[in-house]
């Protein structure tokens, strides 16, 4: 070890030091930090099966135990709603933008929603302009396949003028920071840009277009979507992803993690329980029934957990 | 209970199956797979020097190219075409919107297919080298990721990239009702609420007594490689779906193990 | 406006009709107030916070009113392969838009001319030679567009790269100004900057007084152009004020 250490001393960022300072004797055969450091980039995974031993993760977390999670609803004034969502740093922007389309024949009462998210090359150093990430598309599908099937939206409440107007949601997700369990935040954030979005109040002009009600000194005009302004939301989609190693399940992983352990479980259940997506995509570790069940109790209780916080936001919204 | 299936199948029952292997010549592995009129081709490159960046060199790199039917490209384009040709001109960056449109829907299977290939390969046999497969739908009738694993795994073996074991792979649809149907047709996957899609090893002919190669009370070929589910369903039909599931990769993997010798022994006299 | 035929859903914004708006104000019409309600000379009040990003080396978020901007350095790290051996650093810029920083639904595409302006800009304040072969990348995302987005995400990089550690020989501070008939308005927002005659974006190290860019659009005349350059000066150096603050805060606070 000591050989290695002037050479890559340099290499090594300072910002992960804080991580293990904290942790009581987590590898108690190496003296100084630096070693630490370094041990944990040579060895990574057995570094991390030392901690796994004494059930604990580099970050003082309980193996079952997801990040602090945070949600702020309206942080993009120019979309029709949106909502910053952070769990530990990874950090997601989704924001809805309402626009008008003439529905399809086959549905001509039922709107459209338009769902992307976006790897922009500010949030990780592996991004770079031009390039998209490769988890960009897998992740816009996993999302938009869950938030569609879910029927946590009606897209008749998306009608306006049965067979000629309807809304069409652009939800554009953005990740600002990536650090593991990528599809939850932008679920999350996805899910509470939606409680925050607020329907404008429209009407039909001369030429047949929906305009904004007030913007253009129609008032005398009956708005088509009076009642309407907020989108019923039923059985909300929750998700958590799991990292399985050997037999010990790691909740809400951090992109460390995620490289290192490669057998990712995702579980979204709805608020009534229902599993709406088991999404394992290979890795070493087989998956049995027992580890199944764990996951999605585990599941369960993240459920519960971020419906308050989600719940939290939306009413802290409304004392404003 | 009884279910009233299209074509006549009981719900247990798997459309027939065939597999042929060494179909292409300049590849280094290939093998056709059909379920029904589900039908896939696979091929296998490699294993070639080096690995794509970013990718561990003390380990040999899974590449999976999904080309979709062709037909189905065509339309899609063409449909998108019209409508983001204003946006291209707009945006004067046409590379970036072809790629974003034609490349999401098989995105998702491509990692789906190579995270359920790594995790069956034993990469450390090959470090530093890169073995692509390539997957050309023929025809889509419902399972058809399950169908792809099946002639990737296929096509692995003829190849001959050492591996841990093969994988199965399933489709499982939950129906309107709770029932549990397996290896759906399209209509079938369309009409029912819920399927979910499951790779299990195969199953092991040992001479190791019974019960040796347990893990946690469960035989090896119980452990989930991969999973996929659409759709709602209540969380107890997911694990009712995985008693039908397994006894279907039992079936399979029976039927992969004939298929392997049968090719071999006429290989062998052919040579 | 996206408003073509085709087969899949074309979609419109029912807000488009704030274009047949008269101008704001006409000449001479000094009684004006801007929409924000500031005075002319008067620029909104600017929020800095650095390490926003923990996947950056160094990260900044800036907030001017409703422009909000995120600003990512990584690096400095390997060149591209095809680059050629070069003894000074490199510096790499990108500015992007998210779809929703706009009012009518965007792209979400490479801004082109702000990624060079940024680099021209940044270009001169850095010590490249200190770290030769390699790149630094600065990458901005514009998450909501409020005017003067430029200057914003100019100000917003410098304090990125002082978070990631890069040597540089000052802070850079960019403001702009609009020109409204025969008025100038510091730091315009969105609707100014839509009804504008001319523009002026001054980009300057405020410690060292000295300007790394600046750039003009529209008719000015030479005494309309001092002004606006000594405008531009002094709230520059307001500005670099208030992002030198920010760095001391942020370093004190990481020190405990």
């Amino acid at each position: 070890m000591d050989g290695y250490n002037c050479v890559f001393n340099p290499l090594f960022r300072s910002k992960e030091n804080r991580l293990t300072m904290g942790l009581p004797n987590a590898s108690g055969d190496l003296s100084t930090e630096v070693e630490v450091d370094a041990f944990r980039r040579l060895f990574p995974l057995r570094f991390y099966e030392k901690h796994l031993l004494e059930s604990i993760r580099p970050d003082a977390r309980p193996l079952g135990r997801a990040r602090e999670t945070t949600i702020a609803l309206g942080a993009v004034a120019s979309a029709n709603g949106s909502a910053l969502a952070k769990i530990g740093s990874t950090t997601m922007l989704a924001a809805i933008k309402m626009e008008v389309m003439t529905p399809s024949l086959e549905t001509p009462d039922e709107g459209c929603i338009a769902i992307d998210f976006h790897m922009p090359p500010i949030c990780s150093p592996i991004v770079r302009p031009g390039r998209p990430a490769e988890a960009a598309p897998v992740v816009a599908k996993q999302l938009s396949d869950t938030i569609l099937s879910s029927g946590m939206i009606n897209l008749k409440e998306l009608s306006l003028v049965s067979g000629k107007a309807a809304w069409m949601a652009y939800l554009d997700i953005y990740c600002l920071d990536a650090d593991g369990a990528l599809f939850d935040t932008a679920l999350l954030s996805a899910v509470a840009a939606f409680s925050h979005l607020e329907i404008p109040v429209v009407s039909l002009n001369d030429d047949g277009k929906i305009v904004l009600s007030e913007e253009q000194g129609l008032s005398d005009r009956e708005p088509v979507n009076k009642e309407r302004r907020k989108i019923n939301l039923s059985s909300i989609p929750f998700s958590l992803t799991c990292v399985l190693h050997k037999n010990y399940i790691l909740a809400d992983p951090t992109a460390e993690e995620e490289s290192i352990m490669d057998t990712i479980v995702t579980v979204v259940l709805d608020s009534s329980s229902q599993l709406v997506s088991l999404h394992k995509p290979g890795g070493t570790v087989l998956a049995y029934t027992s580890a199944i069940q764990d996951c999605i109790a585990l599941t369960r209780q993240r459920v519960k957990e971020l419906q308050k916080i989600l719940e939290e936001a939306i009413s802290g919204m409304e004392v404003d | 209970m009884e279910v009233h299936r299209e074509d006549g199948r009981s719900q247990n029952q798997l459309r027939p199956l065939a597999c042929s292997r060494n179909i292409l010549h300049r590849a280094h592995g290939s093998a056709s797979w059909s379920q029904g009129d589900t039908k896939v081709l696979a091929a296998v490159y490699g294993p070639k020097a080096g690995t794509k960046k970013n990718e561990n060199p003390e380990k040999a790199c899974i590449e999976v190219i999904w080309k979709p039917k062709t037909g189905q490209i065509g339309d899609f384009l063409t449909s998108l075409l019209i409508v983001l040709a204003f946006e291209v001109w707009y945006a004067g960056n046409f590379q970036n919107i072809l790629h974003w449109c034609l490349g999401k829907p098989e995105k998702e299977y491509e990692m789906i297919l190579k995270r359920t290939l790594e995790s069956i390969c034993i990469l450390t046999v090959n470090p530093n080298t890169t073995t692509s497969i390539i997957v050309q739908v023929v025809n889509d009738d419902g399972a058809l990721l399950p169908s792809a694993i099946n002639a990737a795994c296929m096509a692995l073996v003829d190849a001959g990239i050492p591996m841990k074991h093969l994988a199965v792979a399933i489709c499982c649809c939950v129906a309107k009702t709770g029932y549990v149907i397996l290896d759906p047709t399209k209509l079938e996957e369309q009409k029912t609420k819920a399927f979910a899609y499951l790779v299990f090893p195969n199953s092991v002919h040992s001479v190791l007594p019974e019960g040796s190669l347990r893990v946690e009370g469960e035989p090896i070929e119980n452990g989930i490689i991969t999973s996929v589910t659409h759709g709602i369903m209540p969380v107890d039909d997911y694990f009712y779906c995985l008693e039908p599931g397994r006894a279907a990769s039992v079936k399979l993997s029976d039927f992969l193990r004939r298929n392997l010798q049968q090719q071999s022994t006429d290989s062998s006299k052919a040579g | 406006m996206a408003a073509k035929p085709g087969s899949a859903p074309v979609t419109y914004s029912p807000n488009l009709g704030q274009k047949t708006r008269p101008p704001i104000f006409k000449d001479n019409d000094l009684d004006w107030v801007r929409p924000d309600g500031r005075g002319f000379h008067q620029c909104r009040p600017a929020f800095f916070r650095t390490g926003a990003v923990n996947s950056a080396s160094g990260s900044a978020y800036a907030e001017l009113g409703s422009t909000k901007v995120i600003v990512s350095v990584f690096g400095p790290r390997e060149s591209k392969k095809a680059m050629m051996y070069s003894d000074t650093g490199r510096l790499n810029c990108n500015v992007s838009y998210t779809t929703f920083a706009t009012p009518v639904r965007g792209q979400g595409s490479d801004h082109k001319e702000f990624s060079s302006m940024l680099h021209k800009a940044l270009e001169g304040a850095i010590m490249l030679e200190t770290f030769p072969k390699t790149t630094v990348d600065v990458f901005a995302l514009v998450l909501e567009s409020g005017g003067s987005d430029l200057p914003v995400v100019i100000s917003c990089a410098s304090l990125a790269l002082a978070d990631a550690g890069i040597m540089m020989y000052d802070l850079v501070a960019a403001v702009s100004v609009s020109c409204l008939g025969k008025n100038l308005v510091i730091d315009p927002v969105l609707e100014e900057e839509s009804y504008q005659d001319g523009s002026l974006m001054l980009t300057c190290m405020p410690s060292r007084y000295e300007v790394t860019q600046l750039t003009f659009t529209g008719e000015w005349s030479t005494p309309e152009i001092n002004e606006a350059m000594q405008l531009c000066l002094d709230a520059c150096n307001k500005l670099g004020k208030v992002m030198r603050t920010c760095l001391k805060e942020a370093a004190s606070a990481s020190q405990e």
